[in-house]
């Protein structure tokens, strides 16, 4: 009988582990279809060490539509409105573009609204435990980055309605770099007026994002030497900036989860040390390699900027 | 001893001459003490609760004295702000500075990062990720540079350096939050593409 007893209760744990194993997972692939299915109604604020930003965030399914609103409450603002797979950016200063896709690209890192499947191979999932946030009951589910020169993104997920209640970019000391909070949601069985209303409005034709937009002649121009583990080209080009008109030899770098920007431009006068800036889990790393400038942004430590500004070479 | 005994006098004839007990003429005028008369009369009109003048309590003499006491940090930076009348924020900003300049002991690229707080936070075009960029400890050897004596001229060439570093890191951020709004598509549409090549292979 003893013998039988702990079979029964090794197949048991085999089980529960398994089935933890497959929830964390799980819990993100429900919360990407939650935010596609509900309408709802939510307040967040994103917490940096030294300065908070809040935002209204709506959805609504209407009439097999996708209607999304974000928009930035503080300051001089930012709007972005989506219909379906149209997505328009409203700023103060520049005229509103659209670009097709499917997802507002805010401070939540788009793909945990499609398949994050594609980050299996650079993020394990791990569960962690239960909490309270927004005062609804929540799991919390890191994605650990494999490579240590990269953040952790960690989420907290409503256990009842799926819905993301928290997240946040943390180091691998374990320290909150930049933070998302809910601080408000109602999940309604009518889609929101103010989302309904947005179907009679007229918004500019998305720009199309060509396929090939790495330019073979500025790709030849620099050789980035190294790049953190799972960091892959997605453009690359000479453009001039918006706000300054300076010319810079452009690439942008993705691991699904986050982005960062190599400028190559051409230095500017005077002796300047190298050095970082941060904000949040946003760093500017400034290169002064002498004949050239390198700056690296995105939301990856400082260190690791460094490293891929110094790798930077002119291509032979 | 005797400026001791001229002040004691001084003092009881101007409260005589308050309350009206002594003659008002040259003799008595030249020994009242006007700035105790007028606390006197002060001290009278708030026993009254004459509120209708609010007390004014004037302390720029006493204000004055202690600035006259106080050591001079910089003279030439002071100088410098009496003569150079402020053409732009920022020149304004750093003639401001440079008094204190002996004491702060700043590393160039700090400083860099604290006026580039400035300069994000005033352009209007901020978006989500282009707030207030908070300076962290330098990730790499960088030499402190104190920016303490000499060479006004190398320090306003800074300045313009300094400048442009400031526009430039405020574009770098906004082109940077531009581009990655187009990452998730371009990032679909690759791993599209090689799903792609896989299946016709």
């Amino acid at each position: 009988m003893k013998p039988f007893i702990f079979l029964i209760s090794l197949c048991f744990s085999i089980v529960v582990q398994a089935s933890e194993l497959l929830s964390a997972k799980q819990l993100l692939q429900n919360m990407a279809t939650a935010v596609h299915q509900r309408n709802f109604d939510a307040s967040f604020v994103v917490m940096k060490e030294k300065g908070m930003e809040p935002y209204r965030w709506l959805h609504a399914q209407h009439q097999n539509q996708e209607l999304e609103l974000l928009s930035l409450l503080n300051g001089a603002g930012l709007e972005i409105v989506r219909v379906d797979d149209k997505v328009t950016y409203f700023e103060p200063q520049s005229t509103p573009y659209s670009i097709k896709t499917d997802t507002i690209a805010g401070p939540i890192p788009e793909v945990l609204f499609k398949d994050i499947a594609v980050l299996e191979q650079d993020y394990d999932f791990v569960l962690g435990g239960k909490g309270r946030i927004a005062g609804r009951p929540a799991q919390l589910v890191r994605l650990e980055s494999k490579d240590s020169g990269k953040y952790n993104y960690w989420l907290w997920i409503d256990t009842e309605s799926s819905l993301l209640l928290k997240a946040a970019y943390v180091n691998q000391v374990g320290e909150l770099l930049e933070q998302l909070q809910l601080t408000h949601i109602s999940v309604t069985p009518e889609p929101a007026q103010q989302l309904v209303e947005l179907l009679n409005r007229e918004f500019p034709e998305p720009t199309l994002v060509s396929e090939n937009v790495i330019s073979p002649q500025s790709q030849s121009n620099w050789q980035i030497d190294w790049l953190p583990q799972g960091f892959t080209l997605l453009k690359a080009d000479r453009h001039k900036l918006d706000l300054n008109n300076e010319l810079a030899d452009y690439y942008l770098f993705s691991d699904g989860l986050v982005e960062f920007s190599v400028f190559v431009q051409r230095p500017l006068a005077g002796k300047r040390p190298s050095g970082a800036l941060s904000s949040g889990a946003t760093t500017v790393y400034v290169h002064n390699s002498g004949a050239f400038d390198v700056s690296v942004v995105g939301k990856i430590p400082p260190q690791t900027a460094k490293s891929i500004a110094e790798s930077v070479k002119r291509a032979l | 001893m005797a400026q001791a005994n001229k002040a004691e006098n001084e003092q009881v004839s101007t409260s005589e001459i308050f309350d009206g007990e002594r003659i008002l003429d040259d003799a008595s005028l030249s020994q009242l003490d006007s700035e105790k008369f007028s606390r006197y009369a002060m001290i009278g009109d708030a026993l009254r609760a004459k509120s209708d003048n609010a007390i004014t309590i004037d302390i720029t003499a006493s204000v004055a004295a202690a600035l006259a006491d106080e050591p001079c940090h910089n003279v030439k930076g002071i100088e410098e702000v009496a003569h150079q009348p402020a053409q732009s924020n920022v020149v304004s900003i750093s003639s401001w500075k440079k008094p204190f300049s002996q004491i702060a002991i700043a590393a160039s690229v700090a400083l860099v990062a604290v006026l580039g707080v400035n300069t994000m936070q005033q352009t209007p075009v901020v978006g989500d990720d282009l707030p207030v960029l908070q300076s962290i400890p330098v990730a790499g050897g960088v030499a402190p540079v104190s920016f303490s004596s000499e060479g006004s001229a190398l320090q306003s060439a800074q300045q313009g350096v300094r400048e442009l570093q400031q526009q430039r890191i405020g574009a770098l951020v906004l082109e940077h939050q531009r581009q990655s709004r187009m990452a998730h598509a371009l990032h679909q549409a690759k791993t599209e593409k090689v799903e792609e090549n896989k299946e016709s292979n």
